[in-house]
């Protein structure tokens, strides 16, 4: 490097970067054609792989010569538009267009920081920061090419100019090597027994300091609908998928899964080879499976296997239809999480004159992608794994096949695609089918891909597990609640092991039987509250599979903790002759909440007044109706939702005539997604509150497929009307997640508008309503 | 017993040889490298494998492939060449001109995850040639209550398939010469 060039460097940290402290001067400034890492092809993964390096700014952005910019990420495309919002962030930062910005995301060695997918603001913070600092840089390089100062220089579209002289990031780099070192904290993903997950580091490393960032006022490409960069290849069928991938000598395989959660492996049955000719068995410990170069082959084969194999009997469920009884019944200790006022509220409840209490509860749902579960492993006699996956946590995933296989973390690199949605079910690393994978190709020897059937994902993933939760509050005299306590007690939703492992009988990172309290508190008028939450191992914990792992599912903890505190406020503000809106303003000063209510109820076009209805009819074939709210707060951003729908008592039919959802996340990014993200989440909501719900009997699954676990369908889905509220002042709120969180005690707060009965179990099936309406409901 | 079958796929005609029983998704993803639908619930339950056969929706995850063999399948990398023969468009407008289902579902933003989308533009695609305007309702039935099963989104993006089926039908009706 020449003494001028050394002297340009100096001069863009001196100006920039040094006077704010947050970046070492070691390297040079970043740069573009001579970035060291090239990928040609999907298959070369293993060849390299160790993680780039996180402090390198090159790790993160490149800027080409050709004024096109390469972004990457560890965090991966769900479903939610990130692929949308990431670029629009960057390119705000930088003021580039965000078309010129393609994002490379979620591969273990081409992306630096890892993290959860789920992990929006955290992750946005990172690339928001990221371009930050090379915004900085590129205005020092630009002042000194142009020899003007850097205060006199303006962007457009990756145009400096200082009103005369013109230059683009594309020649600023142009022909250069240059580094930038920026300041990183935290670790990627590693197994550790002394936490929850049985993993640390799981949101992965952050980007440090404070570089200088775009006001709000000054945002012009945040806050528009940009478009979402992976739709027109999913669209076309240009996309590669995780299923679509296929590599020289791969074979497919389909598992031959246990009789039941808890069986054990008597006798392989045995292959036909004179039908499968090319099939081959493979098995370890309770890991059963057929590969085949050919699909179809693997397919029959398997079936063929299964019919003939012998398993051990198995029986250590309660049976769905007791499990909230079965929860209720367990040996309970302490609290895994406790929040609030203690002594405060306990004096408080004590002394009350008035006080009401409520159980709510709710079975298993399940995650239940379209598409089963896949994964592609290619594992070396070296040790050498490669995995292609779509999971939401590749680092977690890394470091649990790295564990699995035991080989250090650095051998493993795991490569992103896209695949069916998961809704949290990857999040923290785990639960899908890569650890079959990898186990078949380290026993076979060649690349394996492994395609679940809709039965075993089904029967065999993890599930979100049942609840049960006891609520009380003090009332005043105007029924106003003065202290609250709630206490929730379910199996963990911390277990993603990944089930090839477990039956394999191989290392796992096993994970702790706790819970946490998942509510932000939006009622801060109630000053005494006090929230415990119980944790306790996997129904069927004790059999060779683990029994039913419990895991997070989208607006996990929040979604079920919710339900229950949001229905004690309804049913609170009943007693009070109290419109339930109303009830909630009481109770709050949160300006931002009050707004959202007002707001979200004028759309709805709300009749004020209190529950239930005075038309409200627990019997008869005549439809009754009603409306019903809910409010939550999560990751700043702010949700309400209002539900009308129709009973007809006899028949226990429920209807959703409409639904209006009100979103306040800050600054809206990029309205059209999240208007988009409302209404599926609301479609999600919907079809837990009306139809989901996991079913057992004493030893297996039995939900196994769409006639047996329903899902909400497009005749099911009401008017659905968005109501968003963006502001300048609060920061970036989680957009994608919350919606489905909020739709359930807003529809069990219409059923009671409409039939003065309390619904405090979700899904309202016919059945169940029936059930309810005949009851009046449990006494409180 | 593997046998020799011909098929015309995306106005192409294949030959492959396979067991005559192999589903047809099959055939298509892993014999044919068409690889817009997708495997789902391998039992007619959801739509993700959806293809049009003749014109009509079937599902490939339960079609033996021989039920196939003289017929026509339409894949969604086939649906921008069935625009351009229906419109018709020069072969320069052509390469350049999505099917209007396929331009709605990027004009509305409709996939999430996408997984089952194909299914769905498929779907979708049919009930435009039987009904070219549909309401709400119609086309909610018909993702609904068209055997052998509705199609399923689990995403939840069915308000903006409703939305973009609309669109798609105004740009078809637009398109009309």
């Amino acid at each position: 490097m020449n003494s001028k060039m050394d002297q340009r460097e100096t001069a863009v940290f001196a100006a920039t970067i040094s006077r704010r402290g947050f970046v070492k001067t070691g390297g040079a400034l970043l740069v573009s054609l001579a970035f060291p890492v090239r990928f040609t092809g999907k298959t070369e993964a293993a060849e390299n792989p160790t993680s780039i390096d996180p402090t390198l700014l090159a790790s993160w952005l490149e800027i080409r010569s050709d004024n096109t910019i390469v972004a990457r990420t560890g965090r991966a495309e769900t479903g939610v538009g990130i692929t949308g919002y990431y670029a629009q962030t960057i390119a705000e930062e930088l003021n580039v267009r965000p078309e010129t910005i393609t994002l490379v995301m979620g591969d273990t060695d081409r992306t630096p920081d890892g993290g959860y997918s789920a992990g929006f603001l955290t992750g946005m913070s990172n690339v928001r920061k990221v371009a930050a600092y090379t915004y900085i840089a590129l205005l020092g390089l630009a002042a000194a090419q142009l020899g003007v100062s850097v205060s006199s220089l303006t962007v457009t579209d990756g145009v400096v100019s200082d009103g005369g002289k013109k230059i683009s990031y594309g020649e600023l780099v142009q022909g250069q090597h240059l580094e930038l070192k920026i300041p990183v904290k935290g670790e990627l993903a590693k197994p550790d027994p002394a936490r929850w997950v049985g993993m640390s580091s799981l949101d992965g490393l952050t980007v440090e300091g404070d570089p200088p960032m775009k006001a709000v006022k000054d945002f012009r490409v945040i806050g528009t609908s940009f478009p979402a960069g992976h739709i027109p290849d999913k669209v076309t069928g240009k996309t590669q998928w995780s299923c679509d991938l296929t590599l020289p000598g791969m074979l497919h395989a389909r598992m031959v899964r246990p009789a039941t959660l808890g069986s054990t492996l008597v006798s392989a049955g045995t292959i036909d080879t004179t039908t499968f000719p090319t099939a081959q068995l493979i098995q370890k410990g309770n890991l059963l499976a057929v590969v085949s170069p050919n699909e179809w082959e693997a397919l029959q084969a398997a079936l063929s296997v299964a019919s003939t194999t012998r398993w051990t009997e198995w029986s250590g469920l309660p049976g769905s239809e007791n499990v909230t009884e079965a929860i209720r019944g367990s040996k309970w200790q302490k609290p895994s999480g406790s929040r609030g006022k203690a002594a405060e509220t306990t004096a408080a409840l004590q002394a009350a004159t008035k006080k009401i209490s409520a159980a709510y509860e709710q079975g298993y749902v399940r995650h239940a992608p379209i598409g089963p579960f896949l994964a592609v492993a290619d594992v070396k006699n070296d040790g050498r794994a490669t995995v292609w996956t779509h999971s939401a946590q590749s680092q977690g995933l890394r470091a649990r096949i790295a564990y699995l296989l035991g080989v250090p973390v650095e051998k493993v690199v795991v490569r992103w695609m896209d695949q069916s949605g998961q809704y949290g079910r990857t999040t923290l690393g785990g639960d899908g089918a890569e650890a079959d994978a990898a186990i078949l190709s380290q026993l076979t020897g060649k690349p394996v891909r492994v395609q679940w059937t809709l039965q075993e994902d089904m029967a065999w993933s993890s599930v979100s597990p049942a609840w049960v939760s006891d609520v009380t509050a003090a009332l005043d005299a105007k029924g106003h609640i003065v202290a609250l306590h709630s206490a929730q007690y379910s199996p963990h939703m911390f277990d993603p092991r990944p089930l090839g492992a477990l039956l394999a009988g191989m290392p796992t990172a096993t994970s702790k039987p706790g819970n946490w309290v998942a509510t932000e508190w939006a009622y801060d008028k109630i000053e005494n509250r006090l929230e415990d939450v119980y944790g306790m191992p996997n129904l069927g914990a004790d059999s060779a599979s683990g029994g039913l792992r419990g895991n997070i599912m989208r607006t996990p903890g929040q979604r079920q903790q919710n339900f229950a505190l949001e229905g004690l406020i309804n049913e609170a503000a009943a007693i009070a002759g109290a419109d339930p809106i109303e009830y909630r303003l009481a109770h709050t000063t949160d300006e931002r909440l009050i707004n959202l209510l007002h707001a979200t109820a004028k759309a709805a076009n709300w009749d004020t007044r209190s529950s239930p209805h005075r038309g409200a009819r627990r019997t008869g074939n005549i439809t009754v109706k009603g409306h019903g709210v809910c409010a939550m707060i999560r990751e700043n951003a702010y949700w309400v939702a209002i539900a009308e729908i129709s009973v007809v008592p006899n028949s226990g039919q429920v209807q959703v005539m409409k639904f209006t959802i009100g979103g306040e996340p800050g600054k809206i990014i990029n309205p059209r997604q999240l208007d988009r993200c409302m209404k599926s989440g609301v479609v999600m909501g919907l079809s837990e509150a009306l139809k989901e719900e996991v079913t057992f009997d004493k030893s297996k699954v039995t939900s196994t497929n769409w006639s047996r676990y329903k899902i909400l369908t497009m005749e099911e889905m009401p008017e659905i009307q968005v109501v968003q509220l963006s502001r300048d002042d609060k920061g970036f709120g989680g957009g994608s997640e919350a919606a489905n969180a909020i739709v359930p005690p807003a529809v069990t707060a219409a059923f009671f508008d409409a039939t003065g009965v309390h619904a405090r179990r979700i899904p309202l099936t016919p059945e169940r309503v029936l059930a309810l309406l005949r009851t009046g409901g449990k006494s409180s | 017993m593997p046998a020799q079958l011909t098929l015309t796929v995306n106005g192409a005609e294949q030959t492959t040889t396979v067991d005559p029983n192999t589903p047809l998704l099959f055939v298509l993803r892993n014999e044919l490298k068409l690889t817009g639908p997708k495997m789902g619930c391998g039992m007619a339950q959801c739509g993700a494998c959806a293809v049009l056969l003749d014109g009509e929706e079937i599902r490939t995850c339960i079609t033996p492939v021989s039920y196939a063999a003289g017929k026509q399948v339409i894949t969604i990398e086939g649906l921008p060449a069935v625009w351009a023969a229906q419109k018709p468009l020069s072969a320069s407008e052509a390469a350049v001109t999505l099917h209007p289902v396929q331009q709605a579902w990027i004009d509305e933003q409709v996939p999430q995850c996408g997984y089952c989308q194909s299914g769905m533009m498929i779907a979708a695609v049919e009930l435009l040639s039987k009904n070219p305007n549909p309401t709400i309702a119609q086309i909610k039935d018909a993702f609904t209550n068209k055997p052998p099963s509705p199609h399923l989104c689990r995403c939840g993006t069915y308000a903006a398939i409703i939305d973009a089926v609309q669109r798609a039908a105004r740009a078809m009706k637009g398109a009309e010469r």
